[in-house]
């Protein structure tokens, strides 16, 4: 089986990267009281104010490298990593959902629900995916 | 599924790392194959049964809950 749609297997260290540089750039971000655009606050400032801007590219800046980790090609890509992906995939939207529903009951914050919901799946999907392969390689070692 | 991988291995004196090569997978995949926790798809169990010049059903046999 071949798949088409991931990313070139170096991907993975670019997306690491932008992930890493988002950390210390939102913190300077908030350090000169850049707040996030989800917080409340009067919508006067338009799309192209420093503070949408910021905060679009810093989480552009995560989304991406979110999803270049996630999508990135192992370095062998084989029929079972490609049945753990499905597999992880199918658990991240599982999870996803389960935490979107229990917010929706009885959390008001919907921003930060929206927020949220960009997250948990990448992040689950990269946690299951990578755990699953570091077992796989725990067991492999036992046998050697 | 059974399988007798390990034992067809043996016999043509492969490592794991050879077989995967061979059908061009990791050593994961047939390591999670031979202790029947992954059951490959039909092309990769071909590709093995190639590997071994024998008939698929000599390499791969159903268990009784399948």
């Amino acid at each position: 089986m071949r798949l088409k749609y991931l990313f070139p297997y170096w991907c993975r260290f670019l997306g690491w990267g932008l992930v890493i540089l988002h950390v210390p750039l939102s913190m300077l971000g908030r350090a000169h009281g850049m707040t996030n655009i989800m917080d409340p606050q009067p919508r006067d400032q338009g799309i192209f104010a420093g503070e949408h801007l910021f905060f679009i590219c810093t989480t552009l800046l995560m989304s991406a490298g979110l999803f270049l980790v996630a999508f990135a090609k192992e370095k062998i890509e084989d029929e079972q990593i490609s049945h753990i992906r499905l597999d992880s995939l199918r658990w991240a939207i599982f999870i996803n959902y389960l935490v979107l529903i229990i917010s929706l009951v009885f959390i008001e914050d919907v921003p930060h629900m929206l927020e949220l919901n960009l997250w948990v799946p990448l992040i689950f999907f990269i946690i299951r995916f990578r755990w699953v392969i570091w077992r796989l390689n725990q067991s492999l070692k036992r046998e050697v | 599924m059974k399988n007798n991988i390990r034992v067809e291995r043996a016999i043509k004196d492969m490592t794991q790392a050879d077989l995967a090569e061979a059908v061009s997978v990791s050593r994961q995949t047939i390591n999670t194959i031979e202790s029947n926790k992954y059951v490959p798809s039909t092309v990769l169990a071909l590709k093995i049964a190639k590997v071994f010049n024998k008939p698929l059903e000599e390499i791969f046999m159903l268990e009784d809950g399948d």
